[in-house]
Parts: C-alpha cells; sequence; structure tokens
C-alpha cells in the first residue's frame, strides 16, 4: 500500500511542474473543445447535404466518410503534419491534431445523425409536407428537432472517444497533457505525474457528460 | 383525354376533378383510370377492400405520390404537372392521417401553428389565437400544452384535424383517420369529422367506416382493384347494391 501511494500519489513531487501540467491540460481542452465544435456540425452538414441526394456528391460523400472512419486517427495526424506541406499547406502541430480529429469526428457524427434521419418516421415528412411547408422547412421545424434528441447518446460516445485522441497529438510535439506528464514521470521517475494527468481528464470529460445528460433532458419531450 | 377547357375552374361547382389517373409502381398497376368529380360541400367516402388503391388514389391528389398518368384539378387549379408549386396546391389542401403523425416534440397548440407561421406567416399571436379557435372546434383547446404522448389517440387524431383545418383549405383528405384507434376512441373522430361537414367543409374520405359512409357521404364511390367499380348514393351503394361484386363486401363488412 505504501508502495502505491509512493510510486501514484506522490504530489509533492509535482510541485515544480504544476505550471507545465496545466498548460497541457489547457491545450487539451482547447484541442478537445475545437474537435467536438467542428467535427459535430461539420457532420450534421454532410448529412442535411446527403439528404438532398445529389448523386455524384453522396458518392463523394459516402467515401469521405467511409474512408475517414477507417483510418487509424494516429495516422491521420501524422498525414496532416507531415504530408500536407507537400502540398503546400504547412500546419502547426496543434491545427494539425485538430483537424485530423475534427475531420474523422465529422465522419462519424455524420453517420450517427444519417442514422437519426432515417430513424424519424416518414409520415412526420408527409405531415409537414402537406401542410405546404417547403423540404428545407421540414427538416428544420420538425425532422431536425427530433433527429438531434435520439443523437445526443451516441454523439456523446464518439465525441469523448475521439476527443481522447488528442492524446496522439503528443506523436507531432503538441504539449497536451498526457504528453506533459509522460515526460515528466521519465524525468522525476515515478509515474505521479499520470495519475495527476488521469485525474485531469476526468476533470475535463465528467463534465461534458455531463452537460450531454442535461441536453438530453432539454430536447427531451414528454413520453407519457 | 377531354379538352382542356372543359373543366374549366369551377365550372360546375367542382373543387376537385380527376381525369383518368394512373399510378404504377413498375409493373404493377395501382389506379387504372380513375376519374371523379368532388362538388364544393361535399363528403365523398372512398369504400373498397384493401390494395384497391384507395389511399393511393387520395395521395395523389396533394401528390404525396406521383401520378403516372391522368389529369388532378384541385380549386380552379391544376394540381398535375411540372410547373405546379406543390407547396401552393398543399396548402389548399388538408390531409389527416392514418398514422396520425403529429410532431412528438410539439404541443397540440404547437402542431397546428407551426404552418400558420411558416407558410402563412402569421404572428405568433395570431397563429396562436387562430389555432386555439380550431382546436376547440375539435374540442381539445385544454389540451393546447399537451405534447402528443400525453394525448389519447383519438385526441392526437383531432388535433391531426384541427392542424389541418387551420389552413382554411379547399378540401379535407381524410385517409383512413380512425383505422389506428382503439374502437372506443373512434366515435369522438367520427364526430369532430361531421361537425367538419357541417362546417360546410368538402371532404374525401377513405375509411372502413360503413355507418359513418352511410349517414355522412353525400356519394360512395366503391374502389375495386385500382378502378372506380360505381358510385353513387350511400343507398346505392351500400344498402342496395347492384354489382355482385359490391353486394359481397358490403354483406362482409356488415358485423
Amino acid at each position: 500500500m505504501d508502495q502505491i501511494v509512493r510510486y501514484f500519489f506522490d504530489f509533492p513531487l509535482m510541485a515544480d511542474y504544476w505550471p507545465d501540467i496545466l498548460k497541457g491540460f489547457l491545450i487539451t481542452v482547447e484541442m478537445s473543445v475545437l474537435t467536438v465544435v467542428i467535427g459535430i456540425p461539420l457532420g450534421l452538414l454532410i448529412a442535411i447535404i446527403r439528404l438532398y441526394g445529389i448523386k455524384p456528391l453522396n458518392a463523394l460523400i459516402i467515401f469521405y466518410i467511409d474512408f475517414f472512419r477507417s483510418i487509424p486517427q494516429l495516422v491521420l495526424i501524422v498525414l496532416a503534419y507531415f504530408a500536407l506541406p507537400h502540398l503546400g499547406l504547412i500546419l502547426d502541430p496543434f491545427t494539425a491534431t485538430v483537424v485530423a480529429l475534427a475531420i474523422v469526428l465529422s465522419a462519424f457524427a455524420e453517420e450517427i445523425f444519417w442514422a437519426g434521419i432515417n430513424a424519424v418516421h416518414k409520415g412526420q415528412w408527409e405531415a409537414g409536407r402537406s401542410t405546404g411547408l417547403g423540404f428545407t422547412q421540414t427538416l428544420a421545424y420538425i425532422i431536425l428537432p427530433q433527429v438531434v434528441r435520439i443523437s445526443i447518446p451516441p454523439l456523446t460516445n464518439r465525441a469523448i472517444g475521439i476527443s481522447k485522441g488528442t492524446t496522439l497529438g503528443s506523436v507531432i510535439a503538441v504539449p497536451e497533457l498526457l504528453s506533459v506528464t509522460s515526460s515528466i514521470q521519465s524525468n522525476v521517475a515515478n509515474p505521479t505525474a499520470l495519475t495527476v494527468g488521469a485525474l485531469l481528464f476526468l476533470a475535463l470529460f465528467l463534465p461534458f457528460v455531463r452537460f450531454t445528460r442535461w441536453l438530453e433532458q432539454a430536447y427531451a419531450h414528454p413520453r407519457s | 383525354m377531354i379538352a382542356q377547357d372543359s373543366i374549366g375552374p369551377n365550372g360546375d361547382g367542382d373543387i376537385v376533378v380527376i381525369d383518368g389517373l394512373r399510378k404504377s409502381y413498375g409493373a404493377v398497376e395501382v389506379l387504372r383510370g380513375i376519374d371523379l368529380k368532388v362538388k364544393k360541400g361535399d363528403a365523398v367516402v372512398i369504400v373498397g377492400s384493401s390494395g384497391s388503391g384507395k389511399s393511393t388514389c387520395l395521395r395523389c391528389i396533394n401528390r404525396l405520390e406521383e401520378p403516372t398518368s391522368g389529369r388532378i384539378v384541385v380549386g380552379g387549379h391544376e394540381a398535375t404537372g411540372k410547373n405546379v408549386d406543390l407547396n401552393a396546391l398543399r396548402r389548399r389542401i388538408g390531409m389527416v392521417f392514418q398514422s396520425i403523425n403529429l410532431y412528438p416534440h410539439k404541443t397540440a397548440l404547437g402542431n397546428v401553428t407551426l404552418a400558420l407561421r411558416k407558410v402563412i406567416g402569421l404572428s405568433k399571436a395570431e397563429a396562436d389565437a387562430k389555432a386555439l379557435k380550431h382546436l376547440e372546434l375539435v374540442g381539445l383547446a385544454h389540451k393546447a400544452d399537451s405534447y402528443p404522448a400525453q394525448l389519447s389517440g383519438g385526441q392526437q387524431q383531432r388535433v391531426g384535424i384541427a392542424r389541418a383545418m387551420a389552413l382554411e383549405p379547399q378540401v379535407m383528405l381524410f385517409d383512413e383517420p380512425t383505422s389506428a384507434l382503439d374502437p372506443e376512441l373512434v366515435g369522438e373522430v367520427l364526430n369532430v369529422m361531421v361537425r367538419t361537414k357541417e362546417l360546410g367543409m368538402t371532404m374525401i374520405v377513405v375509411t372502413h367506416e360503413m355507418q359513418f359512409a352511410r349517414d355522412v357521404a353525400d356519394r360512395v364511390v366503391f374502389m375495386d382493384h385500382g378502378s372506380v367499380l360505381a358510385q353513387g348514393t350511400p343507398e346505392e351503394i351500400l344498402v342496395s347494391p347492384q354489382n355482385p361484386r359490391i353486394r359481397e363486401f358490403v354483406t362482409r363488412t356488415k358485423s
């Protein structure tokens, strides 16, 4: 027991490192928030475009979704950072990581929204259209509010899963939380830094999960 | 094909004129040339076996189904053809569905006001007032703030009728409005439909409620295998039918 405390909970040992840890934490928060804020609306936008059924565009969309859902995030981050400069697009490590993760999230989010759109009974479309509402109006006022509600739980899962991919930014030297805490671990030869990192990840994602539960409630409509 | 001007806008007081309507799904022809005229203020009830094309015929009128050929005129306006403004057409045609299709995320009031606001362009206050008036007509003003899931099936369908009626359509289409309801809830919906007719609304009703057809219909249309087999007064079609196929149907639906 003493050993566990000494190895994993030796907080005084961290004294010199708190500023670095805090900086790493803030970078992780920023990357996670940006990934979600870009990835989910982009996914919704793609799902809506797909709904208009423009054939060549839809083939492209389906390729995009399948490709970015299949490719490992790590590879994508490395490609964004090392390969894009050859195409004339130079991204800093932070941006490269966020872009890669947001694209992956958008692909998953699109599929979730698409499934949600298909889960809404077609009678809802007919009811809206039969009153003279246009396609886009019916989508905006009748279909999407129902889609968003049923999509929140699976979106939450995906958003958390992919936001945790921010740790992969360490491979291109983004000084995010896990990369900072693991180098501290090597410096002081004690894994307490990782404990701190883990606790901070909890501190980041638990409120996020609580927030989405609140969102679910806010979008709920009485069932009986 | 009859000439363009022989149908004429409101020429004979016909609100709906269907002429040679055909509809195929691939090789299967579900409507084989339907001719039908509905006078302003009349209630026309379409009866027939399942699969006879009743609902498809109804759904062609507001173009929820795309006719393969034929012509439909509603209130003097062409309903068929490429250049028809579908939203404007549908705004003049009310529809009530078998599956009711209330918007689950909106209150009864919200269900009725949506199109009033977004299609007609009424202000919130105007739309609310008009919606309440129509909820009153179906006896549900006190449920204005209830969500569909908090209403019985019969109440939901009455809201569905209010939603369509609030747009003050030229004709109301009822597509088996009571078929999905528990038997004890059918009566309240039929009563609202009777009141709708009393308000002078033109109605085309697809239903299996033979009592309603006998009591309320000005005309009964019997459809069979995608064609109109006969049409006439409820007495002619449902009480003493001449056609053996209809006689058989009537005997089977008497229970």
